[in-house]
């Protein structure tokens, strides 16, 4: 995906949307299967950036994250939604590429009670585009491996995380919010949402990778403990 | 010691010389020239003449040449004298040329210390000045820095003093804020507190009404015991009265038989008896009349009954009201919780007057985040810069205190030479003093005793030796206040170089304080964007709608909204249906769309309406049933086997009434057919003030089977279960 080519290591605007949304797939992954959110026997081992990474076999979940990586990704395939209504009308249109058009700029991953749909825990992946890439098509180099490594340290800190992040201890649920610019038309599946913020939160910024023309940082921010 | 000589021959002044120039004479003796009459004695005839002229020549001779030998021996005392002296003075040469040429020796290695020292200075100084030079940009380059970050910091004082003022400004208006906000408080207090007068209000007329109901209630208890017991009186009287009738149409018929001759004789039995029944009769007019009053008592009851089941409903209402006075207050505990939150939002946010400028505020404030995370960049970019500066600088101050302490250190160990060097100017003055006087007692010696040219040429020399040290002992001096003056001004270096380090120093401490400042203000905005604050300017927060906990509840709601579709779109086929058949396609209706629309939906709500009549008349119909029953003496059996017909085929189950009467009365009694009327209009009232269709109570089937019914207390008692049954649907809402 994304036309990048092993000799020279170019990446274009198009692959580094899809390097994104890729690891972001896997980090939802990760962190669905780290925290708790869903039994272990739900998730399935996989060889990824290096490691074994867990993906998660609920139909319900992984329709759920492949509409929202398509979304991210703007590519036009078939928008797995919920619900299959042929006379539903999909507003392709204003599914512009978000990440292709720059126009994403923050993706959280938020992780909620349950049953008093408190704000837990906001995984919060920041994104900055380079806006001449953007605007002028521009390509730029960088080796493959080197984002493998940036990634692949990333998802180590992520599964590294349960050392200090508070236990769980009640059901949860998780949803996905997307920062993007005000003049982004809003898709059909999506709606305006409030930023699900918690109060005085702790805060442990992880690593970050960068492929040139998007940089990703990485910051997960929990409910203090100590005001329990 | 006398050297006897012989006497001396008659020698030839030739043999004088030839003494002279004997072996034993020391040319270095100063010439000796005798008195005439040593040399000039000469044996004359006169003298041998006679030998006392010879003895007294003798004698004469003989002294003479004592004195002569007297005067050698001090000659030669002198000159042993001399020796002695001219030994010590060689002696004395001898040192003095080797402490002249330690001297020079001396004077050389200075020599070439000092050339070593002035170059070694040369290159220091040259050092020195160029360092000196480097300072001087460096200090050039300071200043200017000095005077950026003058500049940064008036532009800072004056963004402190304009944000000091700004927050006057804010502080001020959230005074007013808060003024507002504690008006609005106050009125929602106020309006809460009215509320909840008019709640007690209404609460103590309900429960004033509620002791009123009560108290009606069991008035109308009374009454009906009194009406049940009137009932009976009255059923007694009635009994009476009709055998009384009985008895007085027997009496007539007897008395119309009678023959007319015993008229006379029974007149006054029978007036007695006419009297005794009139009597009776107006006791049973009488009673009747109560009965009559009873029977207006038990309508009245009956009203009674009726006006407590409104009062009923109206406690319902109330207490309906009640909860929604609940509701009230909790939506007034929400809305005052809200106005808390608001009010610390007020709080929080400045420059808010109004609900509505809090959207703008939270704008406005996202922006200045977003400017204050550009100003922290560049705060950052700056910082890094400074703390290049700062390192730059400690390290260069660092290497100045070096410098400065290996000039300390030099100008000390110049100073030291330099003492050194006036020591040994000193002491090389003393020496040439000494070498002066010596000289001049030389040079005095040399002009009394008139000795050889080589000592002048000594003196010369040293002389000259003298003067040459003089000459480089002044050069010394020179060179040493040139020095002198050089460490001076090192010094003066030194110290602008230690104002200098201080005032860095002092400048890294202020650099190092915004460092921290800047890097508490850093942590502050990365905290709040890893809060996940954002400008609503600029970003807006959306989230898929098909989440995963809703997911089966859409897809109910998509079924029933399918359903719902379905059905409008039959609905809307039947009428395009009926609008075809009609004329309307002449005419040409540019609403019927519209009309459509609001004729679905007041079919909707009809159709929901229908519902919930049909729910509550199911409910009502059954506690109704009973009653008739208790009350009028009909018994309401479903009868399923005959339907009527209803709009959209739907099957209604026939209601049927089973007369059920506690007596045995004929269709023709008067009394019973107006009892039954009675029944069928209080039947026919209580239907409608029921909200029941009367065509459904009253069903009249032919049957007239005839059951007991319970006692009028069994019917009120089953009367208030009803009442306390009956509760409004909740669709009728």
């Amino acid at each position: 995906m994304g036309s990048r080519t092993a000799s020279k290591d170019i990446i274009t605007l198009r692959g580094s949307a899809a390097i994104v949304c890729e690891f972001f797939g896997y980090a939802a992954n990760s962190i669905l299967y780290n925290r708790g959110i869903y039994p272990e026997e739900s998730f399935v081992k996989v060889k990824k950036y290096g490691l074994p990474m867990l993906l998660t076999q609920d139909e319900g979940v992984k329709s759920f994250l492949a509409g929202l990586t398509s979304q991210l990704t703007g590519t036009h395939l078939k928008v797995l939604c919920l619900f299959d209504l042929p006379s539903y009308p999909f507003h392709l249109n204003a599914s512009q590429e978000w990440m292709e058009a720059g126009k994403l700029q923050r993706v959280v991953l938020v992780i909620m009670s349950r049953t008093t749909m408190e704000v837990l825990e906001r995984w919060n992946f920041s994104i900055q585009t380079d806006a001449e890439v953007v605007e002028k098509g521009l390509i730029k180099e960088k080796s493959d491996k080197e984002i493998m490594r940036e990634i692949q340290a990333i998802m180590r800190q992520i599964a590294s995380s349960i050392t200090y992040l508070p236990c769980l201890d009640e059901p949860c649920v998780f949803d996905v919010l997307a920062y993007t610019d005000m003049d982004v038309a809003i898709p059909f599946s999506w709606i305006e949402s409030d930023a699900k913020l918690i109060e005085n939160p702790q805060m442990v910024k992880l690593h970050s990778f960068d492929t040139k023309i998007h940089k990703v940082d990485t910051l997960v921010s929990y409910k203090n403990d100590e005001q329990d | 010691m006398i050297l006897r000589t012989p006497v001396p021959k008659k020698r030839r002044p030739e043999s004088v010389v030839e003494d002279l120039h004997s072996p034993v004479s020391d040319r270095r003796l100063v010439r000796y020239e005798e008195p005439g009459p040593i040399t000039a004695v000469e044996p004359s005839d006169e003298m041998v003449c006679t030998y006392h002229c010879r003895q007294m020549v003798k004698s004469e001779f003989m002294a003479a040449l004592n004195n002569a030998e007297k005067q050698v021996a001090e000659y030669q005392a002198k000159l042993e004298l001399m020796n002695n002296e001219l030994t010590q003075s060689e002696d004395e040469r001898t040192k003095f040329r080797d402490s002249i040429l330690s001297l020079e020796q001396k004077l050389e290695a200075s020599k070439g210390r000092e050339q070593a020292l002035q170059e070694r200075l040369l290159k220091e100084v040259d050092e020195f000045m160029e360092r000196y030079k480097e300072q001087v940009k460096q200090c050039s380059e300071l200043e200017v820095q000095l005077s950026k970050e003058v500049d940064s910091r008036k532009k800072a004082e004056l963004s402190f003093t304009s944000a000091k003022e700004r927050a006057t400004d804010l502080e001020g208006r959230l005074q007013r804020l808060s003024d507002s906000a504690e008006r609005e408080k106050n009125i929602i207090k106020e309006e809460r507190q009215h509320l909840q007068d008019d709640s007690k209000l209404s609460a103590r007329k309900m429960t004033a009404d509620v002791c009123f109901l009560e108290r009606m209630t069991l008035r109308a208890e009374i009454s009906e015991r009194e009406s049940e017991l009137l009932k009976k009186q009255l059923n007694g009287l009635r009994k009476q009265l009709d055998e009384c009738l009985c008895e007085k149409n027997a009496l007539e018929q007897k008395l119309a038989t009678y023959p007319i001759p015993l008229q006379e004789s029974t007149s006054s039995e029978d007036k007695n008896l006419v009297k005794y029944l009139q009597e009776q009769i107006r006791g049973y007019e009488a009673e009747v009349q109560e009965a009559r009053k009873f029977k207006a008592f038990h309508t009245n009851s009956e009203l009674l009954k009726e006006k407590l089941i409104e009062e009923k409903g109206r406690r319902e209402k109330v207490e309906v009201e009640l909860s929604k006075l609940q509701d009230v207050q909790l939506s007034a505990q929400k809305l005052e919780l809200e106005l808390v939150s608001w009010k610390s939002l007020l709080e929080e946010l400045p420059d808010v007057s109004s609900l509505s400028d809090i959207p703008k505020k939270f704008a406005a404030l996202q922006k200045e985040a977003i400017q204050n995370m550009m100003e922290v960049s560049e705060l950052k970019a700056q910082l890094k810069q400074l703390e290049v500066a700062l390192e730059l600088g400690e390290n260069k101050r660092q290497h100045y205190e070096k410098e400065s302490c290996l000039e300390k250190q030099r100008a000390n160990n110049a100073a030291l030479e330099a003492k050194r060097l006036q020591m040994m100017l000193s002491s090389v003055t003393e020496e040439r003093d000494r070498l002066k006087k010596e000289a001049a007692m030389l040079s005095k010696l040399k002009n009394s005793h008139e000795s050889g040219p080589p000592n002048e040429t000594l003196v010369k020399d040293l002389e000259s030796s003298l003067a040459d040290r003089e000459n480089t002992i002044k050069e010394l001096q020179t060179n040493l206040h040139e020095q002198q003056g050089v460490v001076n001004h090192l010094h003066d270096e030194l110290k602008i170089l230690s104002e200098q380090l201080s005032s860095e120093a002092r400048r890294v401490k202020s650099l190092e304080r915004e460092g921290d400042r800047l890097r508490a203000e850093i942590s502050l905005l990365e905290s709040k964007l890893g809060h996940g604050d954002y400008s609503a300017a600029n970003t807006k927060v959306l989230r898929m709608v098909n989440t995963l906990a809703v997911d089966n509840e859409t897809k109910h709601t998509i079924d029933s909204l399918r359903e719902e579709l379905k059905k409008t779109q039959s609905k809307l086929q039947a009428i395009e249906e009926l609008k075809g058949q009609s004329d309307a396609a002449n005419i040409i209706d540019d609403g019927i769309p519209e009309k459509l629309a609001q004729l679905k939906s007041q079919i909707a709500t009809l159709e929901k309406r229908e519902e919930r009549y049909k729910a509550v008349f199911a409910e009502k119909i059954s506690i109704f049933r009973r009653a008739c029953c208790l009350l009028f003496g009909y018994k309401v059996r479903l009868n399923c086997r005959r339907c009527l017909s209803v709009p959209l085929g739907h099957e209604m189950s026939f209601v049927s009434f089973n007369r059920t009467i506690g007596f045995a009365l004929n269709r023709e009694d008067p009394f019973a057919a107006n009892r039954v009327k009675d029944d069928e209009g209080a039947a026919l009232d209580l239907a409608t003030t029921r909200g029941l269709d009367p065509s459904l109570v009253l069903n009249d089937h032919p049957k007239n089977t005839c059951e007991c019914c319970a006692t009028m207390a069994e019917a009120s008692e089953l009367m208030d279960e009803a009442e306390a049954m009956e509760e409004p649907p909740s669709m009728m809402r």
